[in-house]
């Protein structure tokens, strides 16, 4: 009797181990990334959900942590910034970009990352920021790249014409206004929250800085995780995609029910109103734009020692077609 | 021979590490040879810039810990030798020693702004703690018969405080200087890493934001040797201004 139980069991148990889609372990930040967050408030919208993938997402505040846990094996994928991506790269990282979440970009009701100075201060235009200091938000993020650019464009040598500090967003506005720098960073919702009390103004944007409309965050995987599990990869692709396009013609209730699960702590009202990033309803990457990127991290930073394959780092073939 | 007992520890640890980045167990971006971390370290002495990140580091780090030392030797001598005010700041540094001065950065960043001064003010805040609480000990341990010995044989105040506290508090101030000088320097590393353009803290966090876990190792270690050449600068110092009772450490 008992070895019939215990047949039973054993056999029991691995039918069940086999039926259970494999656990992908996502790394996820804590702005920007409204769609995937979504995939875990509302999984009525993600059908493969729990049938072809499981999704465990980990908070992470920064880029090298999250990479870090990459690394360590800790996670399958996550999101990153397409220029971290690149850096990772270029350390030899197994890492693959497979869909864009958000790109820099212009245009009427689309956001892109302000730098602005004290509206009554003596900065007109970005040459006037020779001596002074910009505020980023991590050295070598996005932000910092941004405020080289703009920085280069105007003839000043960053570091040595014009100090690039590091500080946390929530700070940046009350920085700008004691003048304890003379620019700093604004995204959404601290951008909108500054223009509200007023005092500040524009000084030059991401897409001012760069000259053309980039990719800003995007989602990668592991490649081992890639080649292993390509059906998951597939099936939370198509349902990234779909949440997607519910964002895009749901947004105020997408936002209302990201708001109520805990995943934005912006006043509901505040958030409601503050622009978007661009964001493509079929989730594809914008290669070109990396490739720009890259070059100029690599040309004009140098902040690459070699440059990257970035045709190699991208692999859109499991998004649907 | 004692002091070549230390490397019982180090060079298995050594050897353990590079076993471990070695056995391809781990990425070489988590576990980087030691001989990644050699080439890094030689890199980082033959470029005058990254030496000047040092010296940086260091004069902030000794701004804020000299500044330290001359205000928490004299508050700790107050607190030490007058009941008066040692019951009105007594409670106040043993009330607000836990708390973690590092937390009011932002604050100091908007007070004294992002440059040298921040973080300068916050390691002399952090470093005035350990002193003042040790250096009031000592001077409140005073030998009552050597108080006594010295008004008997007509020593002013001053003269006592100068010929008596002072010397027998000795050990108590430098023990709590050798408490506060390491924190001055992992002081600094944070703010400089928490914002700043310039330091070693700033390069650390450069390194890492690169994935370049080599040379942050490298910037680690030098910051490592800083921290035991200002110790091993403190204890010498303290065995020749407190001769009669030497401090044996396994380097001194």
């Amino acid at each position: 009797m008992k070895v019939f139980l215990s047949f039973f069991l054993v056999l029991f148990s691995v039918t069940a181990a086999a039926q259970t889609p494999p656990t992908i372990r996502f790394g996820r930040g804590f702005a920007a990334e409204e769609q995937l967050w979504l995939m875990s408030v509302r999984k009525d919208l993600t059908p493969n959900q729990g049938k072809a993938y499981q999704l465990n997402q980990i908070l992470f505040q920064a880029n090298p942590e999250r990479f870090q846990a990459f690394i360590a094996g800790e996670l399958d994928g996550g999101t990153a910034p397409g220029l971290a991506v690149i850096f990772a790269r270029a350390q030899g990282v197994d890492m693959k970009i497979v869909a864009s979440i958000c790109l820099e970009a212009s245009g009427p009701g689309i956001f892109t990352t302000q730098y602005m100075v004290k509206d009554d201060g003596p900065i007109k235009s970005v040459k006037d920021l020779k001596g002074g200091t910009i505020a980023v938000v991590g050295i070598k993020t996005a932000t910092d790249l941004w405020a080289r650019a703009g920085l280069l464009n105007a003839g000043l040598v960053p570091d040595r014409d014009t100090k690039v500090v590091p500080m946390g967003f929530p700070v940046i506005g009350d920085a700008v206004r004691t003048g304890k720098v003379s620019a700093g960073t604004f995204v959404e919702p601290f951008y909108s929250a500054e223009k509200a009390k007023g005092g500040l103004r524009t000084l030059f944007t991401a897409v001012d800085a760069i000259g053309y409309e980039h990719e800003l965050l995007d989602i990668f995987f592991g490649e081992k995780f890639l080649k292993s599990n390509p059906e998951a990869v597939r099936a939370f692709l198509s349902d990234y995609v779909a949440v997607t396009k519910y964002y895009l013609a749901n947004t105020e209730q997408a936002k209302t029910d990201l708001h109520k699960a805990g995943f934005v702590r912006t006043p509901l009202p505040v958030y409601l109103k503050t622009s978007d990033w661009k964001r493509t309803p079929d989730g594809r990457v914008n290669v070109d734009s990396l490739k720009k990127l890259a070059t100029f991290m690599h040309e004009k930073l140098q902040w690459l020692e070699k440059p990257v394959n970035v045709d190699a780092m991208v692999d859109q073939g499991y998004l649907p077609r | 021979m004692s002091r070549l007992l230390p490397l019982a520890i180090v060079l298995p640890a050594l050897i353990a590490w590079e076993l471990a980045a070695r056995s391809g167990l781990w990425s070489p971006l988590i576990f980087p040879s030691l001989v990644k971390i050699f080439n890094e370290l030689v890199s980082f002495f033959s470029k005058s810039e990254y030496l000047m990140e040092a010296w940086v580091s260091l004069y902030r780090a000794l701004g804020g810990f000299g500044l330290a030392a001359a205000a928490g030797v004299t508050l700790g001598m107050v607190m030490g030798r007058s009941r008066w005010a040692g019951a009105l700041l007594d409670p106040l540094f043993s009330g607000t020693y836990a708390v973690p001065k590092l937390a009011l950065f932002p604050i100091f960043i908007f007070v004294f702004g992002i440059g040298s001064l921040s973080k300068v003010a916050l390691v002399f805040l952090e470093c005035l703690y350990p002193i003042v609480i040790v250096t009031s000990q000592g001077a409140r341990g005073v030998n009552r018969v050597l108080l006594w010995s010295a008004q008997n044989m007509g020593a002013s105040a001053a003269a006592t405080l100068r010929r008596v506290v002072v010397p027998a508090a000795a050990p108590f101030i430098f023990a709590g200087l050798r408490v506060a000088l390491p924190i001055a320097l992992i002081v600094v590393i944070i703010t400089e890493m928490v914002s700043s353009a310039d330091g070693l803290g700033y390069l650390v966090i450069y390194s890492l934001s690169s994935l370049k876990t080599d040379r942050m190792l490298a910037v680690v270690v030098v910051i490592a040797a800083m921290g035991w050449a200002l110790d091993k600068g403190l204890v010498m110092l303290r065995n020749r201004l407190v001769y009669w009772e030497k401090l044996e450490t396994y380097y001194v």
